[in-house]
């Protein structure tokens, strides 16, 4: 099973809806986003003056660049298939790609909050969230992120944003399952948001017609993976470990510096 | 679906607790949703109340909220809903924020400075009861009641403005919804097709949509906006005329880019082809149209060429547009408009989309015009009228035949600067802001400045309540009972239903919010009119209202906040339905029987058109300070024509100041958006940004006030509403 969403740009009215009721059920920041619109154009395209919308969110990737370069320590974790009960035993750090249900998740128990996942998405697709603080780990907040609401999903519900979406412009559903509604889009030609160095199997999907797909893929389609921040994944490591010297009071002025740097870093 | 049936019991147990739990305070008992303190818990399990009416907009969609602990956490759309169903718009969504915004009013104010430089010290209820009541009596008693004046907006300002006009007796109340809005449209459609329109067209059945500056995506209304997309899908062709290239004309098969201030032009060429190709609706016309000889006569003037150089049209697209509309009649849908105040010559347009729908028979069928059969019964509650009636002004003078009912505006402000023909002194302020919703602004601060008593009773600190001398706070549409809304289900040839509803509160008031019914009994007990009080308190009008339906608010509770029956089928044209092409009462009153073109004043040299409309994020300028939409967009970017801003070397970005031809700069700068979506002659920005009230923490600054820049001053001959859109700007870099 791979979850997927196929936005249908020819419905989509760009009315933010998603967007809103997105922060309302998971309460994300005022000005942080799990989900966003970008208003487009109007623009020449070579189809003709266009202007559409770019409706993006986390495309729980095939081969998610957030994913390895999260320094948390690997733990062994159990998945189990909602459906047929099967359990996958995996190595994971804090963040990692469901091997049932193809969502990409993180464990905010363990997350550490230095932002190397969000700087490695090509999408930008995360951010760290300061209102969840993890003091046991002296983070400064945890990565988030859209979850494709796999609670919601796991209740029968749709995704926040499906629900409130007066176009139904947003479709929900399994890439793996031929019938459905979302194989269907890709069938008549639904494409991800990819390019020569950007293509890690995004299954966000978008459709739409020539002139406003023109101006979508011209306009928003990430052309460079970002740099992974070496530097800061290797302070992150550190990090409980500076922390836990830090309350200790042993850290001492060549730490107190580093700190500092590392916190520069990250603005 | 686990819906809360035992809403009395918790509105009678819930305190008044602190708005805000820290999230991670938030522990939720759900097996396999909460893993841990980091993770929110999404809404689902939280407790639903139902009954909620969304006030983010008119248009009120059915919500229902979910509430945990005392703190409601997100709004949808009612599932039972046929016709908003589970969706609401991004307003809707962030009425969870206007509930919370910590800039809202929170107990009644006296205003110990200047009005419009105000100071603010917080009194008692029964100390600002006691000066409203003592002042309103004081102006009643000198000047008689028609020197009281007001300003309102919203459901909540019904009941209040009924006690004032009705029992208090004043003709000077101005509603912005029909005098800067659809005041013109109404009056216009009853003197064509004798009836006001509403928003009432069949899209999601129609063949061709025709919207004439509609910017539907822009502009959203749940079901309407449904309608319109319904339609779209089921093949209709889609026609927008805007001088931008607008969220509709996106995804128009027919932008026709027509120069601001001819579209009457464009109507009545097109309709004077239509004639001459003889493919109007000659039957429908025999039988219900009246003067349509007159009409086609009075119409043959606008040639294809000399329409498309008027509106700077090309004559091929005018021909396609009309061939299209005439071919697919009658299932077209000639969209009424709705913000429709634009230049001053806006009865005549409206009336030619009357006319045109009657050309094509585009009534009461498939597609076109067409009302839904809602359901009857709900009784109606109100303020007895009192024994001296006085005439409103435009009225005692015979000018503005067609006036909405009230007041035209500019009548209250000259009145009230010159004191001719009589003066005004007290001012009621309801839920409108004047100051960001009347052109001319000055004009409106001159008015409030030589009153003896400024009152305002709103939600937030909108820039209007800077002039108020008692500032009262008001229980928002979250945090009461009262809205009834009926109707039927969205798609017309869907399964026909009706349904009734009525507003519920999703929360208690918080601090010292109080409601309308409260507000208005109480000033009118220190007024002397307690005898005359009509209920007690708001669900009492309710249920008195749902009475007449054979409801209660205990049984729409049971029926999960929306009652549901058989509705009737709305297609069909009534044998005393009458189109009127010419009007001869139009030309007793001296204005023109048939829709007639007056040309308005021509762009100044270096100077563009404003042109101003709706963001989808944003309802008039009441929403600038929610922070959820706020962020959604920031600002309102002046949008420029790309080879224009190429002559003035401005690029995409660039930051500037609007100045207008009268020399008004604007306030606050915004950022240019160059595109060559947009005509050259004029320039585009969104209303509903800039207020400059610093009490809104997070709307202050944030873009261009647009009505600040409105000051010359277009007023429609017929109706006495405003035109906003004959003001010039330059751009002027910052
Ligand atoms: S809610 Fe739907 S229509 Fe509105 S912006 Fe999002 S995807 Fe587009
Ligand atoms: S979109 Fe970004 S955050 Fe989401 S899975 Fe792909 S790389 Fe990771
Ligand atoms: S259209 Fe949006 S703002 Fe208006 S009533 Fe519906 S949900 Fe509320």
């Amino acid at each position: 099973m791979q979850y997927g969403m196929v936005i249908d740009i020819k419905k989509c009215v760009g009315c933010h809806a998603c967007t809103i009721a997105c922060k309302a059920e998971w309460e994300v920041p005022a000005d942080k986003d799990r989900n966003w619109v970008h208003r487009l154009g109007p623009d020449n395209t070579p189809h003709g003056l266009a202007s559409t919308y770019y409706p993006g969110l986390c495309n729980h990737c095939n081969e998610p660049a957030c994913v390895p370069v999260c320094p948390a320590d690997i733990i062994q974790k159990t998945f189990t298939d909602k459906k047929s009960g099967k359990t996958k035993t995996l190595e994971v750090a804090a963040t990692y790609k469901d091997p049932f249900n193809g969502t990409v998740q993180i464990d905010k128990e363990r997350c550490l909050g230095c932002g190397a996942c969000a700087d490695a998405c090509p999408y930008n697709a995360r951010y760290v969230n300061e209102n969840q603080i993890n003091e046991e780990l002296g983070s400064e907040g945890t990565a988030d992120k859209c979850t494709y609401c796999m609670p919601r999903v796991e209740m029968g519900l749709e995704p926040a944003c499906v629900q409130t979406c007066l176009a139904r412009a947003r479709i929900f559903g399994d890439l793996d399952d031929p019938n459905s509604e979302v194989s269907r889009y890709k069938k008549m030609g639904a494409k991800s948001l990819s390019s020569v160095n950007v293509n890690i199997g995004s299954n966000g999907l978008y459709y739409g017609n020539k002139r406003d797909m023109a101006l979508l893929t011209a306009t928003s389609t990430p052309q460079v993976m970002p740099e992974a921040n070496m530097r800061r994944i290797l302070m992150a490591k550190m990090k409980p470990g500076f922390n836990k010297a830090k309350k200790l009071g042993m850290l001492g002025l060549v730490g107190a510096v580093a700190m500092k740097g590392m916190k520069e870093d990250k603005e | 679906m686990a819906f809360n049936l035992t809403r009395r019991k918790f509105l009678q147990t819930a305190t008044l607790a602190a708005a805000s739990v820290p999230l991670a305070n938030v522990v939720t008992a759900q097996a396999g949703v909460a893993k841990s303190p980091f993770t929110p818990s999404g809404t689902m399990a939280d407790k639903t109340m139902v009954g909620g009416i969304c006030e983010m907009c008119f248009w009120r969609c059915q919500l229902v909220g979910k509430v945990r602990g005392n703190k409601l956490m997100k709004l949808e759309g009612n599932p039972k809903s046929i016709d908003n169903g589970q969706s609401i718009c991004a307003r809707g969504n962030a009425g969870v924020q206007l509930l919370y915004d910590r800039d809202r009013l929170k107990y009644p104010m006296k205003n110990v400075g200047q009005r419009g430089a105000p100071k603010w010290k917080r009194i008692s209820w029964d100390e600002a009861l006691d000066t409203c009541a003592k002042k309103l009596k004081a102006t009643e008693q000198k000047f008689g009641a028609k020197g009281i004046c007001m300003f309102p907006h919203g459901a909540s300002a019904k009941y209040p403005m009924q006690y004032l006009e009705h029992t208090v007796g004043t003709p000077n109340v101005s509603e912005a919804s029909f005098f800067q809005c659809r005041g013109i449209r109404d009056t216009a459609f009853l003197a064509t097709i004798g009836t006001p329109p509403g928003e009432n067209v069949d899209m999601a059945n129609a063949k061709v949509i025709f919207g004439l500056g509609c910017h539907f995506g822009e502009n959203v209304h749940v079901s309407h906006t449904k309608r319109y997309l319904k339609g779209l899908e089921n093949g209709a062709k889609l026609i927008i005329v805007d001088p931008r290239f607008s969220a509709s004309a996106a995804k128009a098969d027919e932008w026709v880019a027509v120069k601001p201030g001819t579209d009457t032009a464009l109507m009545l060429g097109m309709m004077n082809y239509i004639i001459q190709q003889g493919k109007h609706n000659k039957a429908f016309i025999d039988k219900h149209g009246i003067g349509f000889a007159e009409f086609k006569e009075s119409i043959a003037e606008w040639t294809i060429e000399k329409t498309a150089q008027t509106c700077d049209v090309p004559a091929d697209q005018i021909k396609r547009v009309a061939d299209l509309l005439a071919d697919n009649a009658p299932n077209v849908s000639i969209h009424p408009g709705r913000h429709v105040s634009w230049h001053g010559n806006d009865f005549q347009r409206q009336r030619s989309l009357g006319c045109m729908m009657g050309l094509l028979g585009a009534m009461g069928v498939k597609g076109s015009f067409v009302k839904g059969k809602g359901p009857k019964g709900v009784g109606k509650v109100g303020w007895p009228k009192g024994e001296h009636h006085v005439e409103a002004m435009h009225v005692a003078a015979g000018i503005y035949p067609y006036s909405p009912p009230g007041t035209p505006t500019d009548l209250i402000r000259d009145a009230a600067i010159t004191g001719a023909p009589y003066p005004i002194k007290s001012c009621v302020i309801w839920g409108q802001n004047p100051i960001q919703t009347i052109p001319n602004q000055q004009k409106t601060i001159d008015m409030l400045k030589q009153m003896d008593f400024v009152m305002c009773v709103d939600v937030m600190p909108t820039d209007i309540t800077m002039y108020a001398d008692i500032l009262l706070p008001e229980a928002s549409y979250l945090e009461r009972y009262d809205f009834i809304k009926t109707g039927t289900q969205w798609d017309l040839s869907g399964k026909q239903q009706q349904y009734i509803s009525a507003r519920m509160p999703m929360v208690m008031a918080d601090f010292e919010r109080k409601d309308q019914v409260y507000i208005t009994n109480e000033i009118a007990k220190r007024m002397g009119y307690g005898d005359k009080i009509p209920v007690s308190a708001l669900p009492e009008m309710v249920d008195m209202q749902l009475a007449g339906a054979g409801l209660s608010i205990a049984k729409l509770i049971a029926e999960d906040g929306i009652h549901l029956q058989p509705g009737i089928d709305p297609y069909g044209v009534a044998d005393d339905l009458l189109v009127y092409f010419n009007n001869a009462e139009i030309a007793d009153y001296g204005y023109p029987a048939s829709p007639t073109y007056i040309a308005v004043e021509e762009v100044p040299a270096g100077h563009f058109r404003l042109l101003y409309g709706r963001s989808p994020v944003h309802t008039f300028n009441r929403t600038q300070n929610n922070v959820w939409l706020h962020h959604a967009m920031p600002e309102n970017p002046v949008w420029i024509n790309d080879e224009m801003a190429k002559e003035l070397s401005l690029v995409n970005g660039d930051r500037v100041y609007c100045v207008n031809s009268e020399g008004v700069k604007s306030r606050n700068t915004t950022i240019v958006k160059v595109t060559p979506g947009i005509r050259k002659d004029c320039v585009y920005m969104a209303h509903g940004y800039g207020t400059k009230n610093p009490a809104m923490s997070v709307g202050a600054g944030a873009g261009i006030d647009d009505q600040a820049l409105i000051t010359i001053l277009a007023v429609d001959p017929e109706t006495g509403c405003h035109g906003m859109r004959n003001n010039f700007v330059k751009l002027v870099k910052a």
